[in-house]
């Protein structure tokens, strides 16, 4: 006999607040996105780099161990803002391919078979289900790119001999704001995509091409009309010159091609707002069953 | 205490008027919304979820406004909403868990509420089974679950039997009768299946043209028109139907000897045969039919809009 009451009862019990309907949100979006075997292996291969870039940083502060593995060759491995460069950027790109997986999954299920309707006939707004998706993303990314970041600049101040930490404090600053910029971004890219298309891989797809296409495009209009802003519409580059800024490491594009600091900003901040604009229009127009 | 309250509630979409100025109060424990397609019963839903916002007027779910306190009625309201919806990659206990944590239950008690649900509708068996694999009725019956799971005190049903065969029709009926019977749930079903909402309500609203065609008491309905008589009749029917009407009935003649009449009350089914053999003719066959929601509907079809009184209400 099943220990379940096959009556209905009434629910008498205390309920939970308003605010913490976001949370319900946010933890089933990341139990959907790691439940995927796809999403651990991404994990597991973003760790590698982090693995590679720490073994650097312990050669690097470790004379003897530099001796015997790289015969006191140095050069290589000075700890400095263009080395955690190379840290930021490569987990970067490998967050945009973590984002083209795991956005699609967040969004798409709910999607393709007409939740939206019956979750948000519950007490979670069309904004709070949005920034649980968001949150949920965004805690994803964290785990592969300002995380590791930091713990590595943690681990370059534990083990440098000389004091270190306090000229590059900037480092440290750079490395959480430059990947917070690039993962908010690309999360309310990655909704706002999936909410547009219905399969995931053709989100997955529709994700890559909204940052590599216009970077083709913006260098086809840099080269026919000479001018250099054509490159606002090439999101690595702009991205990678904010992060330079930011840590204060040289610039790899000096002089005409560098993109002033207020037109980067104003780039992201209108596709933040597009993407905000197509979340709000497509999750609007399916929050009802149209009959 | 009124369920729903509607206080000349006119809703525009894209610049049409779908919902004209309804008002009425119900407070049925089981409320039929009718009306023919684009009456506007799922713009009336969508509208008491706080999903489209009244362009004049107001409406009321359990005394609270669609404006002022959206999340509280979607607290206190299970919705069961007419078309496919579900997460198809989640197992149905899952589904339902995370709707009922979403109404705001702890997890545990969300859990737990969820298993209840999922007997109560008769999925318990395929309750770890992916959505996506159930046949159409679990799919309606996983939809039920999920809007009983936080225990609301109002469930609003849209086409709840829509898409079944014979005998799920009749497990989803008689499920509903036991929430019904159960009495701590109040319901709004919309359908366009006279059967379903007469088997189901004790009180109907139909719309027409996103007007209140009739709002009643379905009993009372019924019990206002008890003494309507149908009768099959052989000799002379015209003198027959003039005794009758000096009588007091109101009575109608049709070819082949049918008789169809309302009588007062003070008059007796008796008193027809008295009649008849007085004016040499039989009553062969007779017929004592009580209003079915039908008639009920079909009236309020004929009737304007603006012409109220002609429906009962």
């Amino acid at each position: 006999m099943s220990v379940y009451k096959h009556a209905y009862r009434a629910y008498a019990g205390t309920l939970t607040p308003l605010w913490a309907r976001v949370g319900v949100v946010v933890r089933y979006g990341l139990a959907e996105a790691w439940s995927s075997r796809i999403t651990v292996g991404l994990f597991t291969l973003s760790m590698l780099p982090v693995i590679v870039y720490l073994i650097g940083i312990y050669l690097a502060n470790n004379p003897v161990a530099r001796m015997i593995i790289m015969h006191g060759k140095s050069a290589l491995f000075t700890i400095d803002a263009a080395y955690f460069l190379k840290v930021l950027a490569t987990q970067s790109w490998i967050a945009l391919v973590m984002t083209a997986w795991v956005a699609p999954r967040l969004v798409c299920f709910d999607l393709a078979d007409n939740a939206l309707p019956i979750l948000l006939s519950h007490p979670v707004s069309r904004l709070g289900y949005v920034l649980g998706k968001f949150i949920a993303l965004f805690w994803c990314l964290s785990l592969i790119t300002w995380i590791p970041c930091l713990l590595l600049f943690a681990y370059q101040c534990y083990a440098s001999t000389a004091p270190w930490m306090g000229a590059n404090l900037q480092v440290a600053f750079g490395l959480l704001a430059g990947a917070v910029f690039w993962i908010a971004l690309l999360s309310i890219l990655g909704l706002a995509l999936s909410s547009w298309v219905k399969w995931r891989v053709v989100a997955t797809g529709i994700i890559f091409a909204a940052v590599f296409v216009p970077a083709g495009v913006g260098g086809i209009v840099s080269a026919i009309l000479r001018t250099k802003w054509g490159l606002l519409l090439n999101l690595p580059v702009m991205m990678t010159q904010l992060w330079q800024r930011l840590l204060g490491a040289p610039e790899f594009m000096r002089g005409e091609n560098s993109l002033p600091d207020a037109a980067i900003a104003m780039v992201l901040v209108l596709m933040c707002l597009v993407c905000v604009a197509i979340l709000n229009a497509r999750i609007r127009a399916r929050e009802v069953v149209r009959g | 205490m009124s369920v729903i309250e509607l206080d000349r509630l006119e809703v525009r979409l894209g610049g049409r008027t779908v919902l004209d100025g309804l008002s009425g109060e119900l407070r049925g424990m089981a409320i039929g919304l009718l009306g023919p397609n684009g009456a506007g019963k799922s713009t009336l839903i969508n509208t008491l979820l706080g999903f489209h916002e009244p362009a004049r007027g107001e409406a009321r779910v359990l005394g609270l406004d669609t404006r002022r306190h959206r999340a509280r009625i979607r607290q206190s309201v299970g919705y069961m909403p007419e078309n496919d919806s579900f997460i198809g990659n989640m197992s149905g206990v899952r589904f339902v868990r995370y709707m009922a944590e979403l109404a705001g239950l702890p997890a545990g008690e969300a859990l737990e509420r969820a298993h209840e649900a999922l007997f109560f509708v008769g999925l318990g068996e395929v309750r770890y089974r992916n959505i996506s694999t159930y046949s159409l009725g679990m799919k309606q019956l996983i939809k039920l679950a999920q809007a009983l799971a936080h225990g609301p005190r109002l469930l609003i049903l849209d086409e709840p039997t829509n898409g079944l065969d014979p005998m799920a029709r009749r497990r989803m009926l008689a499920t509903l009768q036991e929430i019904r019977k159960e009495g701590s749930i109040r319901m709004l079903i919309s359908s366009h299946l006279l059967r379903d909402i007469d088997e189901t309500c004790d009180e109907v609203l139909i719309l027409k043209d996103g007007r209140v065609a009739a709002l009643c008491n379905i009993e009372e309905e019924r019990q206002s028109h008890r003494n309507f008589i149908e009768m099959e009749t052989t000799g002379d029917r015209d003198r027959f139907c003039e005794a009758l009407r000096g009588l007091g009935c109101e009575c109608a003649c049709f070819a082949g000897g049918h008789v169809k009449l309302v009588m007062p009350d003070r008059i007796e089914p008796r008193d027809l045969y008295v009649v008849a053999s007085e004016n040499g003719t039989q009553i062969r066959r007779i017929h004592r039919r009580r209003d079915s929601l039908e008639d009920i509907f079909l009236r309020a079809m004929d009737a304007e809009p603006e012409r109220r009184e002609l429906v009962s209400l």
